[in-house]
């Protein structure tokens, strides 16, 4: 199963997830997806390390690039009863 | 209501400075997440799904205009121009910046509010009846106690540690509309034979994962020896409640586990031992000093009004039979603002909402709003000539669905579309269900129907005590919903049973459905859904139900 | 570990003995457990003599024998654990302790204060702490509502001008 690391931004708690050039960004779509799961999460820590993110973790993708379960759907998305709000009114 | 004085303004003022400091640390990597998050949840502030979220405490529900403006302001500024008024009372912020907060907590200070408290294994925010000092039916204003014990367990050095959060809630009317026997501690305020006030405590309720009704435990004990007693039984709690086991640290596993009357011994005990140092006593000045602030407003004398030439608007007679009830002074009223607009988010008030109802009560309600444990605002002291205007503006505003404890007045946790720990969402089956039964004259007709919705277990939608309860759970990635039958969280408290196998989220509007015809079918006259169950059993609904499946 | 007293690092003078061990020359810090099995022995000894209590043993079965200690250490295993508050206020309050009361174990910045306020006088803090941490962190609060084991006016002694009340003596 593909995966991608994601976490909140300490300073706003942003949803963010880990891009292939190192950076964290707002969207899914430009997320890495993850082939070493140690790595992605040793990137993690060090990015918390960093006051960058916290709570950093893997979840499940569908080979499309979209999220398994309805957790990562929400958050990747916004909350499904305030469309207006999140990343999916922007 | 109560103001601060010097001393509860410093010390509100010190903990902004506080908080301060603790997020530069942070910020500045003095401390890591790990050694932060205490620090953070002891001000309210958790990391949810989107983002942070800032829980604001309303001490048992109380709100001047002047604080509601403040928190309409801080939406707007701050956040996303909203917020959620919780069953607890309390005001949360979906989407704060943590850099903000500080700024936030000033904002708040300079209305004599803050969010201590408000999170942790703490004593938290205690929650009294919304209708006090305007109820028909109280023996005393339960908020001058509610005051009391705030200011007793607001930073208390032996009680930040808890095994568990503590939940404390008042009430001093025979109709129980605080939910005490669900809390670690209920206090009903009653009057002895000789016209003393008496609290009767009971102490081990609660919701979450192990349902359980409160036991008496310290029964008539006296005004004065109220924080006494009410130390006494934290610090057997701080000693013997679990710690082991998460699941089991609340106070109502250890009075389950040891028993009532061993609980009742061991509180008497250590009564006894506080009581001698007397070091908690309470002066009757102080008893006095907080009365004063809690005295009735400057009542008209008023007669009953006759509304009978403005009930030719249709609208406007529903809403006067089911959000207004009686006031105990003659030509008043006391006004439910309903939160549960017809498809709405439970709870949830744009700032103009908020500015609005800030508005209305400064010139109709005696400056005074009120938060109820079911969601709504409450304006408290409306003179009854006023009602019609006041009803026109409010429901221009979406305030006035005349919904009050009918089945849209709906509880609804957060659920999965903000909350970290969430199993499923719970707002979509609430607007469901409101859509459902968006009907008014079917919902009248329904009567008094107390549906509460949580997105999981931990049961802060109140689903354990809802007429009907709807939990919702994860089946294998899926969300599905299970329906419990005859809780109650009034003075009759009692836990809901579940009915059997849960529903897809679709089928739920269908179910509930189900239930209501039968239990329409099936009851005598006078009878609500929860008397007619009690008086079947869950086993008609539950054949009902299941028949087709 | 650094240990804290008066607002200032002293040195510990007492030495940690496991169950097992010989008894060092001098001060030391013994386990209940030990206490109770040799008891005779260890109170007929002429040096200062200390107790451990973990986070689940209560004070109250010592009795009268508290006032043979010269140090009672209260262990925090976690921060979070927080038995240690009330057993300090037992043995202040209610058994009269007046030696030094010392928190050890997971004893942090934020809660200094409050152990404070419950009658602990002395802190074994983390490596790396500093004064000013500890005299800052004790300065942040002055307003406090409760009486407790300290010494300090609480709000309702001064909305009410009387002196402090301390829960015992
Ligand atoms: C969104 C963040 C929230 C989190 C992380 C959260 C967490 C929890 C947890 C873990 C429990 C179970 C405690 C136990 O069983 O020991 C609980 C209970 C409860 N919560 Fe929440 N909650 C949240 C929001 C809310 C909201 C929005 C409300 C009000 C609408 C609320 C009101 C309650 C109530 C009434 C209970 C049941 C009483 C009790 O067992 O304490 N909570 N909450
Ligand atoms: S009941 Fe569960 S889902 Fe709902 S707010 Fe509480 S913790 Fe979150």
């Amino acid at each position: 199963m593909p995966q991608v690391l994601t976490a909140n931004r300490l300073s706003d708690g942003e949803v963010v997830y880990l891009a292939p050039d190192g950076t964290w960004v707002e969207g899914i779509d430009a997320a890495q997806v993850v082939n070493d799961a140690d790595a992605a999460l040793a990137t993690g820590q060090q990015a918390e390390r960093d006051r960058k993110i916290v709570h950093a973790y893997l979840f499940d993708i569908t080979p499309n690039h979209r999220p398994m379960k309805m957790r990562e759907i929400i958050r990747a998305a916004g909350p499904t009863v305030r469309t207006d709000l999140g990343k999916q009114a922007r | 209501m109560y103001r601060y004085d010097e001393f509860d303004q410093k010390l509100v003022d010190e903990r902004v400075a506080q908080f301060r400091g603790q997020v530069a640390r942070r910020l500045s990597g003095e401390l890591n997440e790990e050694e932060f998050k205490p620090l953070r949840l002891m001000n309210g502030l958790y990391l949810q799904l989107h983002a942070y979220m800032l829980r604001v405490a309303i001490p048992y529900g109380t709100l001047s205009s002047r604080q509601l403006k403040m928190l309409a302001h801080i939406a707007r500024k701050y956040d996303k121009d909203y917020a959620h008024f919780t069953t607890r009372q309390n005001l949360q912020y979906n989407w704060p910046k943590l850099a903000d907060v500080p700024d936030i907590l000033a904002d708040l200070a300079t209305v004599e509010m803050h969010a201590i408290q408000t999170s942790g294994n703490c004593i938290r925010n205690v929650t009294s009846d919304h209708f006090a000092g305007a109820a028909a039916d109280e023996v005393d204003d339960p908020r001058i106690w509610s005051e009391i014990i705030r200011q007793w367990s607001t930073f208390h050095p032996e009680f930040s540690y808890l095994p568990r959060k503590f939940k404390i809630a008042v009430t001093a009317a025979p109709k129980d509309r605080a939910a005490i026997k669900v809390h670690d501690i209920g206090i009903i305020i009653r009057r002895d034979p000789s016209g003393a006030l008496a609290f009767d405590v009971y102490v081990g309720g609660g919701q979450g994962r192990t349902p359980l009704i409160g036991h008496l435990i310290g029964e008539g004990i006296a005004a004065a020896d109220l924080l006494a007693y009410l130390e006494a039984t934290m610090r057997v709690y701080n000693q013997y409640g679990r710690r082991d086991n998460l699941y089991k640290s609340r106070i109502k596993i250890l009075v389950h586990q040891i028993g009532a009357d061993e609980m009742r011994r061991q509180v008497a005990a250590e009564f006894a031992e506080v009581k001698q140092h007397g070091a908690l006593a309470l002066p009757q000045a102080e008893i006095d000093r907080i009365n004063a602030y809690f005295l009735d407003p400057a009542f008209e004398k008023l007669a009953e009004e006759d509304l009978t030439a403005q009930r030719k608007t249709k609208a406007f007679a529903a809403w006067l039979d089911t959000n207004v009830a009686k006031h105990k002074a003659a030509g008043y009223a006391i006004v439910t603002v309903s939160l549960k607009p017809i498809g709405g988010i439970p709870g949830d008030a744009n700032a103009d909402q908020m500015d609005l109802v800030a508005d209305l009560a400064q010139r109709l309600s005696f400056d005074e709003i009120r938060v109820s444990h079911e969601q709504n605002l409450v304006l408290a002291h409306v003179r009854q000539r006023d009602l019609f205007g006041l009803w026109q503006a409010l429901d221009k505003a979406n305030l006035a669905t005349a919904n009050y404890a009918l089945i849209t007045d709906i509880i609804a946790c957060p659920g999965l579309d903000y909350c970290d720990l969430a199993n499923a969402r719970s707002i979509n089956i609430a607007q469901a269900l409101s859509q459902r039964f968006a009907d008014l004259d079917r919902q009248r007709n329904i009567g008094e129907l107390k549906l509460k919705i949580s997105g999981c277990i931990n049961a802060c939608g109140h689903h354990h005590v809802g007429h009907i309860g709807i939990l919702g759970v994860d089946k294998k990635g899926v969300e599905y919903y299970q329906i419990s039958l005859g809780g109650s969280g009034a003075e009759d408290a009692s836990v809901g049973e579940i009915l059997g196998p849960a529903f897809g989220e679709a089928d739920v509007p269908d179910a509930i459905e189900k239930l209501i015809d039968t239990y329409l079918a099936a009851r005598q006259p006078g009878e609500r859904f929860l008397d007619t169950y009690r008086r079947l059993g869950i086993q008609p609904f539950r054949e009902k139900l299941y028949a087709a499946h | 570990m650094p240990l804290i007293k008066d607002n200032a690092f002293v040195e510990n003078t007492f030495a940690h003995v496991a169950d097992e061990e010989t008894l060092p020359e001098g001060a030391i810090v013994v386990s209940l457990k030990r206490f109770q099995a040799e008891r005779e022995m260890l109170l007929a000894r002429n040096t200062p003599l200390g107790l451990r209590l973990t986070s689940d043993q209560s004070p109250e079965a010592l009795g009268p024998d508290v006032y043979h200690f010269a140090v009672i250490e209260l262990e925090f295993p976690k921060f979070k654990d927080g038995r240690g508050y009330s057993w300090a206020r037992q043995l202040r309050q209610r058994m009269g302790y007046k030696g030094e009361l010392r928190a050890v174990g997971e004893v942090l910045r934020d809660q200094w204060l409050f152990m404070h306020r419950v009658g602990i006088d002395a802190f074994e803090v983390r490596p790396g702490t500093r004064i000013e941490d500890f005299r800052a962190a004790m300065a942040e609060q002055t307003v406090f509502y409760q009486p407790a084991s300290d010494r300090v006016r609480n709000v309702l002694d001064l909305r009410h001008s009387r002196p402090a009340r301390i829960a015992a003596e």
